[in-house]
C-alpha cells in the first residue's frame, strides 16, 4: 500500500504526460477539426423512416437529433431513436461470421454457400425461404424482387413482433390539426406509432394556450391499461378489450340508427362503472355530433377486426375522411403480394417439408414469437442462416450467423409512415466485418456483389433525371427525397392477396366479460427485445411504474387487493395450457378484468446487459399469435422478486406541485412581488438563462431523459445501485396520479435542476464547488468537488446526483466512442447535475461573438428542449423580453416549484390545461 | 541571595539560610529565549518559504516546460516558415478562426510546397514517407491543457488575442517550445483583465471568470 501511495504521489507531481497529435495525411471533404458536424440520415422505427441529423465528432457519431425537414420528425426524436447511437458501440455486437459455435470468415461462408446455391439454382429456388421484417426500403424490396425473379420457387416471409399499422394494405393516417374531438380505442398514438412525433406535435399544438386559435381539442380514451396517450386524455375509461368492442358497437348504434340518445344501449348492463361509462359515451356521442366532421377515431391492431371496420364506417358517416382522417395504401410491406405470409405460414411450410434452406435477416423469431413454436420448427430446417447485429437466440439455433451492419455504418433507404422517402446515410465505415440485408440477398443468388452505396444509388438512379448526382447530394443534405421523385422510383403497391394474413381475430365472445385476460403488450422502453442490450433504455424508468431493468405483470388495485398481492409478489398466472410465474406491480387506471404482461424481457442471448432480466411473456403468449389470453387463475406463490422503481409515491399530499387547470378557468397571474431574502442579491448585466416547462404539452415520453444522458455523458448504474437511489439521470419525470370522475388523471412533470437565484446548494458547499455564474447559472465544478454531499442534502428539488462509485465503463471500451467530447466524464466521489447544457451555451455564445452579435433567441437549444416532440421545454434568455422563454413566463399561470421556499428558480412551469367534457364534472 | 537569578535560571532555592549558597549551572543560557524566538520564526518562515517555493516552482516556466523544445518526428522550424518565409499561421493551422482546435496541417498541406522543394532532402523523408504510405505523422504535443479544460482558439483569435500572446515568439523558434506556462493562474490573469493583451478592446468580461467558461 505504501508503494501505491508513493507511486500515486510521484505520478501526481509529474509533469504533464506526453501526448501526440496525429493529423490526417489527406484532409476529409468536411474539413479539419471542425466540431459538431451534422449529417442527415434516417432511423428505422419499426421499418418506417424517422428523419434524423447525426452529430459527429472526429468522424464518430455521438448524438442524434431530429431532422426539422422530415415530416415524421419535425426536429424531434424519441427515446428509442436517441438510444440507437449507443447500440452502434455495443461491445456485444457480432464482429465476425459464426459457423455453429466457432468463428469464421466471410470467405468461409461464401465457400460453404456456393455448392448449396448451385443446387438451389437448379431447382429454381425450391425449398429456399427468406424471412425478413416488414420493410419500407425500396432497395431491400428491389433485392427481394430480384431474388424471387431469379428463383421463382423461392419464398419470402415476413415477421414482426411489433404492431401492424394497416388493414389489408390500407393504412389510416390522422391530421390532428383538423380534429376537434379525438377518440382513442386502445391506441397509444402519441407514443407507440411510427407517426407518433408528428401526432404529438399536432395534437399538443391544439391544446396550448399560446396558439389557441381553433380552440382546444378534446381527447377521449378507452383502454385496458394506462398508456401515455390515456394519461393526457380529458376523459378516460379503463375497459377490458371486450368492453371496448361493446363501446364501439354502442357508438355505431348511436350514429347508425339516427337516434339522438346513445344511453339506452348500456342501460341493462350491470357494469361496475356503469354510470361513469354512460356519462362518457353520452358526452362522446354529443361531442362527435357537434364537431363532425372534425373528428378522429383512432384504433390500433389490438382491436377486433370487426370493431375496426365499424370505426372505419363511422369515419365515413361522420364525414371525417379527408378532414382529419386519411386512408392511403400501406407504406410498409406487411401486405405485399410477393410475400407468402407471416411466421405462422413459414412454420406451416417448414412442417410440410417445403423449406430446407432458410435465411433469417435481421429479425429474432426464436425469441420474439409466441410460445417457441418457431424454435421447434427451425430444427427441421436443414440449413439455416441468420443475419443480425447480435448473436441472439435465433443466431444460436442457426447453422451460420452473419454479423449485420448498424444503420449508422451502412447505406440504405426507408420511407416514413406518410410516404416520404429518405436515404439512410452512414457516418462511419463498418466497425467490424459486417454487411447488410440487401448485400446478403445478392450473395444468396450469386448476383455480383455490390457495395451498399452502389445498390442504393442504383435504386434511385432508375428513371432519374439527368441531374441525378446533384439531386443525390441534395437528398443527402436535406434528409428527404422530394415526393415527385420518389413516386417515379417506388412502384405502386400490389395489394394483398388471400395468402397474406389478416390481423388475427381474437377468440373472445362478448359474454366472456368477467373472465380475466392476460394482455401482451410491448415493453414501453425496449419493445419486443430490440432495446434489451441498451443500458440507457434498461435504466429508463418506465411510464407510471417507473420500474427499471425489469418487467412486471401489471394489475389493477382492486385485482391485487382481491388476491392480496403486493408490489413485487410473484404470482402464478394459469391459462388452459400454460402457466407463468411473474412478479406483479399495481398500477392505477387499469381495467379490473385484465393483467398486462410486457414482452421483451427474459432474454437469454441479448448480450451482457440484457440477459436474465425479467420474465419472458412470449413463452406464455398463445401460439396462434393473438395478443390476449384467457386466464383460469392467478395464484399467489408467496415468493418475492426485488423490483426496483425510481418513484414510489404518486400523490402530491395536498401540495400544489404539478398544477392542473381547466381551459375555461382563468389562470392565476404570475406573482409579481418577490419576498425578502437573506441571500445576497446578484445583479445581472448580460444574458440571464432560464427555462419554462409547459405541463400541458408534456406527454411523459421520456425522450428528454435519454437525450440528456447522450449529451452529457451520464452513466448507467445498474439495478442494484438504482435500488439504493443512486441513479444518475439529470432530468427525471415525476408523475402524479389521481382519480377523478373523468377517469384516472396523470400529470407528468419533468424536473431538471431549477438553477435557483437563491440556491440553497451554493451556500453549504465548503469548497465552493457549486457557485453562481454571472448569467444566473448554478455551476457545478467537478474538479473542486470533494464529495461532502451537503449540496444535495440542501437541495429541495433533489436534482443533484452523486457518483457513489466509479460508474465509468472500463478503459478501452468501445462505448467511449459515443461520449460527447465537450463534457467532462465524472469520476467517483463527484456531485453532478443539470447544467442547462452549458457546453451548448458556450458554443452558441462563441459562435455569436465570432460574428460580432448577440445570441439569437432559439439559437441555443438544450438537449431536452431539442428532442421534445411537443416543444414542452423552452430555454432562452430572460433578459430579452421578446424571447420565447420570456413570453412563456408571462403567460398566466406560470409558477415556480416549491415557490414558498423562496429559492427563485430560473426554471418555472406552466400548468397542465385540461378540457373535460361539460357533461361530466371536472 | 539572588532571588531573581534563581528563579530565572531554575536553581533550587535552599530554605536554610546558613547553608552555603549552591550555584547550579543554568539550564538555558541567557540567549535561549532569543534563539527560540528566532528559531520559531525561522521555522515558520522556512515552512512558508518551502510552500511558496513549491507553489512558484509548480507555476514556474521551468516546471511547466516553457522554452523546452519537444522532440518531433520532423525537424520543423517555425522560425523558417513563419519568421523568414512569412507564411501566415492560418495557412497550416486552418481552423484557428472557426473551431476550438487550431488544426494541425495534414501531410497534404506540407506537400503543397514540398512536393516541389526539398523533396529529396533527408530532413523531409518522414513527410514524404507519410504521403507515400498514407501513414499520418505523429507529432508530439507542445501545448497541452488538462482534459477538464475546454479551450477554444476561435473566440480568442476573434477577440484580438495574438497568437504570440500565448505561444510566445513562435516566429523565432527554430524548434518549437511552449511560450507560456498555461497554468490556471496564468489564464485567469488575462481573463480578469484582458485589455493589455488584446488588439481590440470591445469585450464583455463578466462571464470570463465563470467556472463554466472553461470547465464543463
Amino acid at each position: 500500500m505504501g508503494a501505491s501511495f508513493a507511486l500515486a504521489g510521484i505520478s501526481g507531481c509529474n509533469r504533464q504526460p506526453a501526448k501526440e497529435i496525429v493529423p490526417f495525411t489527406n484532409p476529409p471533404e468536411a474539413g479539419l477539426g471542425r466540431e459538431g458536424l451534422y449529417y442527415a440520415s434516417a432511423y428505422s422505427r419499426e421499418g418506417y423512416a424517422r428523419g434524423i441529423l447525426v452529430e459527429a465528432h472526429s468522424g464518430r457519431p455521438t448524438k442524434i437529433e431530429g431532422n426539422p425537414n422530415h415530416p415524421e420528425s419535425l426536429g424531434a426524436t424519441d427515446a428509442e431513436t436517441q438510444a440507437s447511437v449507443l447500440s452502434l458501440y455495443d461491445p456485444d455486437r457480432s464482429q465476425t461470421p459464426m459457423h455453429g459455435p466457432s468463428t469464421a470468415t466471410w470467405i468461409d461462408f461464401e465457400n460453404d454457400w456456393a455448392p448449396r446455391r448451385t443446387a438451389l439454382a437448379q431447382a429454381h429456388g425450391a425449398g429456399f425461404a427468406v424471412l425478413t421484417e416488414p420493410t419500407t426500403s425500396p432497395t431491400l424490396l428491389r433485392e427481394i424482387d430480384a431474388l424471387l425473379q431469379r428463383w421463382p420457387e423461392a419464398r419470402w416471409y415476413q415477421h414482426t413482433a411489433l404492431a401492424r399499422y394497416d388493414d389489408d394494405g390500407t393504412q389510416t393516417d390522422y391530421d390532428f390539426e383538423n380534429a376537434d374531438i379525438i377518440v382513442s380505442f386502445d391506441a397509444d398514438f402519441l407514443i407507440a406509432h411510427p407517426a407518433a412525433l408528428r401526432y404529438s406535435r399536432k395534437f399538443v399544438q391544439r391544446r396550448r394556450r399560446e396558439n389557441n386559435n381553433a380552440g382546444p381539442n378534446r381527447l377521449y380514451v378507452a383502454e385496458p391499461t394506462l398508456t401515455l396517450t390515456g394519461a393526457i386524455a380529458d376523459a378516460r375509461l379503463a375497459l377490458a378489450p371486450t368492453e371496448i368492442a361493446d363501446l364501439i358497437e354502442q357508438l355505431d348504434r348511436a350514429f347508425g340508427l339516427g337516434t339522438d340518445d346513445a344511453a339506452p344501449a348500456s342501460a341493462g348492463r350491470s357494469a361496475p362503472h356503469g354510470s361513469q361509462r354512460d356519462a362518457f359515451i353520452q358526452a362522446l356521442a354529443r361531442d362527435l355530433k357537434a364537431h363532425a366532421p372534425r373528428v378522429a377515431l383512432v384504433s390500433s391492431n389490438t382491436l377486433h377486426s370487426e370493431s375496426r371496420t365499424v370505426l372505419h364506417d363511422l369515419h365515413h358517416r361522420l364525414g371525417a375522411l379527408g378532414v382529419a382522417v386519411k386512408e392511403s395504401p400501406a407504406v410498409r410491406s406487411d401486405s405485399d403480394a410477393r410475400a407468402r405470409g407471416d411466421l405462422h405460414a413459414l412454420v406451416d411450410a417448414i412442417e410440410a417439408g417445403e423449406v430446407s434452406t432458410l435465411f433469417i435477416l435481421e429479425t429474432n423469431p426464436v425469441y420474439a414469437s409466441n410460445r417457441g413454436r418457431f424454435a421447434e420448427a427451425l430444427i427441421r430446417v436443414k440449413h439455416a442462416v441468420h443475419l443480425g447485429t447480435r448473436r441472439d437466440e435465433t443466431a444460436h439455433r442457426c447453422h451460420w450467423h452473419l454479423p449485420a451492419s448498424h444503420y449508422l455504418e451502412s447505406w440504405g433507404d426507408l420511407r416514413a409512415f406518410e410516404g416520404t422517402a429518405s436515404i439512410v446515410q452512414p457516418l462511419v465505415e463498418p466497425l467490424y466485418q459486417t454487411r447488410n440485408a440487401a448485400q446478403i440477398l445478392r450473395l444468396v443468388t450469386g448476383l455480383p456483389a455490390k457495395s451498399d452505396y452502389d445498390m442504393v444509388r442504383e435504386t434511385w438512379s432508375r428513371n432519374a433525371a439527368s441531374s441525378f448526382d446533384e439531386d443525390w447530394r441534395d437528398w443527402l443534405d436535406q434528409g428527404v427525397v422530394p415526393n415527385a421523385v420518389a413516386s417515379r422510383i417506388i412502384p405502386q403497391r400490389r395489394v394483398a392477396s388471400a395468402t397474406t394474413t389478416a390481423p388475427r381475430a381474437s377468440t373472445l365472445a362478448a359474454s366472456e366479460t368477467k373472465t380475466m385476460f392476460a394482455l401482451f403488450r410491448l415493453d414501453p422502453n425496449i419493445g419486443a427485445g430490440e432495446g434489451s442490450n441498451n443500458p440507457w433504455l434498461q435504466e429508463l424508468p418506465k411510464p407510471f411504474t417507473h420500474l427499471v431493468w425489469d418487467n412486471a405483470a401489471l394489475l389493477s388495485t382492486a385485482t391485487a387487493q382481491h388476491l392480496s398481492l403486493e408490489n413485487g409478489d410473484v404470482a402464478e398466472f394459469v391459462a388452459a395450457d400454460a402457466s407463468l410465474h411473474a412478479p406483479i406491480w399495481i398500477v392505477a387506471g387499469q381495467s379490473d378484468n385484465c393483467v398486462i404482461l410486457p414482452l421483451g424481457y427474459g432474454r437469454t442471448a441479448a448480450g451482457s446487459v440484457g440477459n436474465n432480466h425479467g420474465f419472458d411473456a412470449f413463452a406464455f403468449a398463445p401460439p396462434d399469435g393473438a395478443q390476449q389470453l384467457a386466464l383460469r387463475e392467478i395464484r399467489k406463490t408467496g415468493k418475492k422478486h426485488p423490483l426496483v422503481s425510481t418513484h414510489g409515491h404518486s400523490e402530491m399530499e395536498g401540495r400544489d406541485l404539478a398544477r392542473v387547470i381547466s381551459v375555461d378557468t382563468k389562470a392565476t397571474e404570475p406573482a409579481g412581488e418577490t419576498e425578502m431574502s437573506l441571500y445576497p442579491d446578484v445583479h445581472y448585466t448580460s444574458y440571464a438563462w432560464g427555462m419554462s416547462i409547459d405541463l400541458t404539452s408534456c406527454t411523459g415520453c421520456n425522450a428528454c431523459v435519454i437525450a440528456c444522458q447522450a449529451e452529457n455523458n451520464i452513466p448507467t448504474v445498474g439495478k442494484e445501485q438504482v435500488s439504493r437511489e443512486r441513479e444518475m439521470h439529470w432530468i427525471r419525470i415525476d408523475r402524479y396520479i389521481s382519480e377523478t370522475p373523468n377517469g384516472t388523471r396523470v400529470v407528468h412533470q419533468p424536473v431538471p435542476c431549477m438553477h435557483c437565484e437563491h440556491a440553497p446548494c451554493e451556500l453549504v458547499c465548503p469548497v465552493a464547488a457549486t457557485v453562481h455564474s454571472s448569467e444566473g447559472l448554478n455551476e457545478m465544478v467537478y474538479n473542486r468537488c470533494v464529495g461532502t454531499r451537503y449540496c444535495s442534502n440542501n437541495c429541495p428539488y433533489k436534482v443533484r446526483r452523486f457518483n457513489f462509485l466509479d460508474f465509468r465503463e472500463p478503459a478501452g471500451s468501445t462505448v467511449y466512442l459515443q461520449k460527447n467530447p465537450n463534457v467532462s466524464i465524472r469520476d467517483r466521489g463527484v456531485m453532478e447535475k443539470c447544467t442547462y447544457c452549458v457546453q451548448r451555451i458556450n458554443a452558441g455564445r462563441i459562435r455569436a461573438e465570432r460574428e460580432n452579435r448577440t445570441v439569437r433567441d432559439g439559437e441555443i437549444l438544450t438537449a431536452c428542449q431539442q428532442v421534445c416532440p411537443t416543444e414542452a421545454i423552452v430555454f432562452g434568455d430572460l433578459s430579452d423580453p421578446q424571447s420565447k422563454v420570456s413570453r412563456r413566463k408571462r403567460e398566466p399561470g406560470d409558477y415556480a416549484l416549491l415557490a414558498e421556499l423562496n429559492t427563485r428558480p430560473r426554471t418555472t412551469y406552466l400548468p397542465k390545461q385540461i378540457n373535460p367534457p361539460s357533461a361530466l364534472p371536472v | 541571595m539572588q532571588l531573581s537569578n534563581a528563579c530565572t535560571h531554575g536553581t533550587v532555592q535552599s530554605d536554610d539560610a546558613n547553608e552555603p549558597e549552591v550555584r547550579h549551572k543554568p539550564l538555558f543560557s541567557g540567549r535561549a529565549t532569543t534563539i527560540m524566538r528566532v528559531a520559531i520564526a525561522g521555522l515558520a518562515l522556512f515552512v512558508c518559504a518551502v510552500a511558496y517555493a513549491t507553489y512558484e516552482y509548480y507555476n514556474s516556466p521551468y516546471w511547466n516546460a516553457v522554452g523546452m523544445a519537444v522532440d518531433q518526428p520532423v525537424l520543423f522550424s517555425h522560425r523558417h516558415h513563419a519568421g523568414e518565409l512569412q507564411i501566415d499561421c492560418r495557412y497550416c493551422h486552418t481552423t484557428v478562426e472557426n473551431a476550438a482546435f487550431a488544426g494541425m496541417p495534414s501531410t497534404h498541406t506540407c506537400m503543397t510546397c514540398h512536393s516541389q522543394i526539398f523533396t529529396h532532402t533527408k530532413m523531409l523523408q518522414p513527410v514524404v514517407f507519410s504521403a507515400e504510405r498514407n501513414a499520418p505523422l505523429h507529432w508530439n504535443r507542445v501545448n497541452n491543457l488538462p482534459d477538464h479544460v475546454y479551450f477554444n482558439h476561435s473566440i480568442h483569435v476573434a477577440k484580438g488575442v495574438s497568437c504570440t500572446t500565448c505561444h510566445g515568439p513562435i516566429d523565432q523558434m527554430a524548434l518549437t517550445a511552449k511560450g507560456q506556462p498555461l497554468t490556471m493562474r496564468w489564464c485567469l490573469d488575462c481573463h480578469r483583465n484582458p485589455s493589455p493583451e488584446l488588439r481590440a478592446h470591445n469585450i464583455e468580461i463578466n462571464h470570463l471568470t465563470n467556472c463554466t467558461t472553461c470547465h464543463h
